[in-house]
């Protein structure tokens, strides 16, 4: 088994996260992660009750909302807190590519 | 003159009898709050709005048992135009639009919101020193930490600035830092309090709970703050109850487990002589106590390590400097806003638990470990309900130590989570669980234990802490004196 | 160019005609300023939660059965993790493990032939927000974040761009007969993608695919997916390969055009969503749900041809909803269909374009409706006096008889005064009963305009021709 994840594994999570790390950092989580993992890894040796999950602790069914409008926001508010803003719009550096999502 | 040193009923009694006003409490609580300016307790202190609160209610009617008395929020708890950071540099500046459910709740009671205390960078540690505003410190030796995340909430209780404050606890975040400060900190049953509010750590562990000094205090405050949520669909439509209705009822006959693995070579020498001492006074007033072992909670660290900071890694994805919150400057493109505006404003702890969990969610991981966690979870909290058919309680010790050294490395990953090992099965099993003071060890710092029972049964807690506490008849104030 | 089979699938998201968003209370709206329909929820704010709408339940539960599929009754949500401007929480909440509806089907007809599209699994998510590129800057509007989704995946069934078309319009009928969406691509509330492979043979492995996104409308579905089968047939006839890519149709080119190479395994991170925990469909809340499922198109336009409607009045009314649905509640009468369908698809559909109406905004109850179709049949109006008295019989409550009395509508019926005066007629036009006798059938035409004429249309036309016919013997 080796001992600690490549650089490119530890890039691969960074960017998924969106966590810019320094060259110490890279190295450092090559060596914990894998650590971790060897934590980790034991649950497999766990043997199993039953094959439910537990989503949280809640035995209740989802009491479903009705349909009715409630109160919003006033554009204003929605910019209040925004770093950047333009008109009545929220406003982040260009997007190129097309979103990937829905 | 000093009041908050007086029980509530006491207090309750002069403000109906209008001997002392709302402002006295206030400018008491500020005046303890500057005394003890040293233990950076607290974030942001609401002075003004507090003041002013306090000279609205002069003229409304003491209506109830917390009227007027001055309230510590956890910073992790959203205050509707104060400033709530989440100990983050991320949030350093951010001020919400809206209450949360509990915040709302206490307005409802005419508490007096003081100030937003300190905390581990988003909940996540276990001493309080991953804040962006440096880690408070332990009333009771000044060089040790008051534990985490609510350690600053354990803090200013601990040293007597106010009576009542809001923690969170995910991993045991009320209960640790209750047991190393000395005072009384209870995480409700899982749905038991509203999350509508609280920024989330792990959303399927995390809830709110309070934290006094005294056990009634304590139900008296989880009284104001539950219900249920129409916005929170883990919030539990149960019915109303009083948690201070068992109080001062006998124990004859109830059945108690002691986990073995709670009072195994884990858990420091003192601490278990300490735990065995109460263990007796319980035997002398009635329980059974029976030393039993507990599947699955040898593994609730490692199911925490996956199903927590998975979690987690999600729910901070939202801090991206797009919104709200602080953002990076001058980004070159969209890209560099994410990373820098991430890299920057989140401290190194809350990093590595993003990498974490985004790590045991990627590829393949989810469905080897995250899978199994969530299986295996299942499995734990069935067997902790098998257990309470048999038994009314499980105790045991809240901690393997007592609070240890401000400057003691905090390079060690897994000792954050080891500090956790006795209270994380309580989340993971979503049960109520409260710690107690129950003894000093030689140093003089407190001995926390931990009373947990079945969902639902916080009363039935209370009632075996409120028993303990009247025995023991501890003195609770880290400046020595007079309780 | 060589021959090769297409294997073509769909995936489609409508958004659902609720009255709010899907996790919070805000409203789901269009058109309206941007950032006016947000609250906290929607927006991601911190310490914030999702609540779950329930009519975003019942129209997913309608749409599953309408798809013929089967519900799942223990269901969740997850979350899809990746970061993008236009999701505010940086994950969106959707169902991956368990869709609440799957393995269904859907019937085309293309070129006379019945064929079932095969619905892999139909699940409920949240939508982005939208955004608009200007300039340096990429502007954000969150009304449309959190709007209700269902996205409906087909299995790799289809082998045209005709089938894939046919397979849209079909889904958009039923969806929007059902209520569950009001269908529109050009506002975004319908929008397509469609993964387009091809193949030498059945026994050979998939192709690789190529995904087009976010096509305009459903004919350009259609002719995208044969422009990208030649495409991809030219690069394998010259031996060449491609990576699998994401296109998209251009209007102007008529082409497809590539947007981007597939990043190699998204890792969207999914795991279940812990503030949703368990939704758990009971028998009454399905049973429920499938009470508001109308009538679908297919069964209306059997029943009206069987009733007598032609094809193509069938087809046009059920093209529109609410005709049909009127038309719907008169089955039960004893009324000639043939009529009733002309007049509705007719005269009145001219007036409602005109005015922008439905007919159930105008007095045109069931009973005067079908008192109307009865006097057109016993020849008490005709074609014209429809026309003449028709605003006053779609603005006013009064009965049709009474119309027709204040308009001094009397159509001759009276055997004698119309036989009096074809018989002058027949006399006025010699030229035209020759004609007729040599056996040009236009000049018994010309000779019934000539009687209308006389008498401003005002003689019964089926007994004035009876007349006719026989004083011309």
């Amino acid at each position: 088994m080796k001992e600690k994840l490549t650089e490119e594994e530890v890039l691969h999570v960074a960017k998924l996260a969106r966590i810019k790390l320094s060259k110490e950092e890279i190295e450092k989580y090559q060596i914990e992660l894998k650590e971790l993992l060897n934590d980790v890894e034991k649950i497999n040796e766990v043997e199993n009750f039953d094959d439910d999950i537990l989503i949280a602790c809640w035995e209740e069914n989802t009491e479903l909302r009705k349909d009715k409008p409630g109160q919003m926001l006033e554009p204003k508010e929605v910019l209040e807190n925004a770093p950047r803003h333009s008109g009545n719009y929220i406003s982040v550096p260009v997007v190129i590519s097309g979103g990937e999502g829905a | 003159m000093k009041y908050l040193n007086k029980s509530i009923k006491e207090i309750n009694e002069l403000l109906k009898q209008q001997r002392i006003k709302p402002i006295d409490l206030v400018n008491e609580a500020f005046e303890n709050i500057e005394n003890n300016n040293d233990l950076n307790a607290y974030i942001t202190l609401n002075k003004e709005e507090a003041i002013k609160k306090a000279k609205e209610l002069e003229n409304q009617e003491v209506d109830n048992i917390l009227f007027g008395l001055p309230i510590a929020i956890k910073d992790n708890i959203v205050t509707s135009g104060l400033r709530t950071t989440c100990a983050s540099h991320i949030l350093e500046n951010f001020i919400p639009i809206y209450d949360a459910f509990v915040i709302k709740k206490i307005k409802e009671k005419n508490m007096i919101i003081i100030g937003k205390t300190n905390m581990d960078e988003f909940a996540m540690g276990s001493s309080s020193r991953t804040s962006y505003f440096g880690p408070p410190r332990n009333p009771w030796n000044k060089e040790k930490i008051s534990g985490g995340s609510s350690g600053g909430s354990a803090t200013t209780i601990s040293a007597g600035d106010v009576l009542f404050a809001l923690g969170s606890d995910t991993g045991g975040s009320i209960r640790q830092p209750a047991s190393y400060t000395g005072i009384v900190g209870m995480k409700p049953t899982y749905g038991r309090v509203s999350r509508f509010g609280l920024v989330a750590f792990a959303s399927s562990l995390d809830q709110i709970g309070p934290m006094t000094k005294k056990v009634e205090d304590n139900a008296i405050l989880l009284n104001a703050i539950v219900g249920k949520d129409e916005k929170d669909l883990t919030s539990a439509r149960v019915e109303e109850e009083d948690f201070t209705r068992l109080i001062g009822k006998e124990i004859n006959g109830v059945k108690i487990a002691v986990p073995n693995y709670f009072m195994s070579d884990i858990v420091n020498n003192e601490i278990k002589e300490s735990i065995k001492a109460t263990i007796k006074i319980l035997e002398k007033n009635g329980a059974i106590v029976d030393y039993i072992d507990i599947k699955y909670i040898e593994n609730a660290v490692t199911l925490y390590q996956i199903i927590a900071m998975g979690e987690a890694s999600s729910n901070l994805a939202r801090y991206d400097g797009i919104r709200y919150g602080t953002s990076e400057e001058n980004p070159k493109d969209i890209e560099d806003l994410y990373l820098s505006t991430r890299a920057k404003g989140f401290g190194e702890e809350v990093k590595r638990r993003i990498m974490v969990g985004s790590y045991l969610l990627s590829g393949e991981n989810a469905k080897i470990y995250y899978n199994k966690a969530l299986s295996i979870r299942d499995d734990m909290r069935k067997e902790f309900k098998k257990i309470f058919k048999k038994y009314d309680f499980i105790i045991g010790p809240t901690t393997t130590t007592t609070a240890y050294n401000l400057s003691d490395p905090m390079d060690d990953p897994r000792k954050s989570f080891m500090d956790d090992v006795l209270v994380i099965p309580v989340n993971m099993a979503g049960l109520p669980g409260l710690s107690m003071p129950v003894g000093f060890d030689s140093e003089s710092m407190p001995i926390g234990m931990q009373i947990i029972a079945n969902s639902f049964e916080e009363a039935k807690i209370y009632q075996l802490a409120s028993l303990i506490e009247k025995e023991l008849k501890l003195n609770l104030n880290p400046n020595g004196g007079e309780e | 160019m060589s021959e090769y089979i297409p294997t073509i699938g769909v995936e489609v998201h409508l958004e659902l005609k609720t009255n709010t968003k899907i996790f919070s209370d805000s409203i789901n709206g269009y058109g309206e300023m941007a950032n006016s329909l947000t609250n906290v929820i929607d927006l991601g704010y911190p310490g914030t939660l999702p609540t779950l709408n329930e009519e975003v339940i019942n129209l997913a539960i309608r749409a599953a059965t309408v798809l013929n599929c089967k519900i799942r009754k223990t269901m969740h949500f997850d979350r899809k993790n990746y970061f993008y401007p236009d999701i505010p929480k940086n994950y969106q909440i959707t169902q991956a493990r368990t869709p609440i509806g799957y393995d269904g089907y859907v019937e085309i007809e293309v070129g006379g032939e019945k064929k079932k599209v095969f619905i892999e699994e139909m699940h409920i998510e949240e939508d982005t927000c939208k955004s608009a590129h200007r300039g340096t800057k990429t502007l954000l509007d969150f009304n449309r974040a959190g709007v209700p989704l269902i996205e409906i995946v087909t299995k790799p069934c289809m082998k045209s761009g005709e089938e894939a078309k046919a397979y849209l319009e079909k889904l958009k009928e039923i969806m929007y007969y059902c209520d569950i969406s009001d269908c529109k691509i050009e506002e975004g509330s319908m929008r397509a993608d469609t993964n387009v492979s091809i193949r030498k043979n059945e026994s050979d492995p998939f192709g690789t695919k190529a995904e087009i996104k976010n096509i305009g409308s459903i004919s350009n579905v259609g002719k995208a997916i044969e422009k990208e089968i030649e495409r991809q047939a030219k690069l394998y006839d010259n031996n060449e390969t491609f990576k699998p890519q994401t296109r998209r149709f251009d209007d102007k080119l008529q082409d497809t055009v590539l947007m981007r190479i597939k990043e190699t395994g998204n890792d969207y991170r999914y795991f279940p969503e812990p503030d949703i925990p368990y939704v758990i469909l009971t028998d009454e809340i399905i049973e429920e749900a499938r009470k508001k499922i109308p009538m679908l198109p297919d069964e209306r336009k059997k029943i009206y041809v069987e009733k007598g409607v032609s094809e193509l009045n069938a087809k046009k009314l059920i093209q529109n909803r609410s005709l049909s649905d009127y038309f719907n509640t008169l089955l039960e009468e004893s009324i000639n269909f043939k009529i009733a369908s002309n007049m509705l698809l007719g005269d009145i559909s001219a007036y409602l374009n005109k005015y922008e109406k439905t007919i159930s905004e105008t007095t045109l109850t069931q009973e005067r409706f079908i008192e109307l179709v009865k006097s057109y049949e016993d020849n008490i109006i005709t074609s014209k006096n429809l026309k003449d008295i028709l605003e006053i019989v779609l603005e006013s409550d009064k009965s049709i008889k009474e119309i027709i009395k204040e308009q001094g509508i009397e159509n001759i019926s009276d055997d004698k005064e119309i036989r009096q005066l074809i018989k002058r007629i027949i006399e006025e036009n010699k030229e035209s009963v020759e004609d007729y006798k040599a056996g040009h059938d236009r000049a018994i035409k010309y000779l019934m305009g000539q009687v209308m004429k006389e008498t401003k249309g005002k003689a019964n036309p089926r007994i004035a021709n009876e007349i006719l016919v026989s004083e011309l013997k």
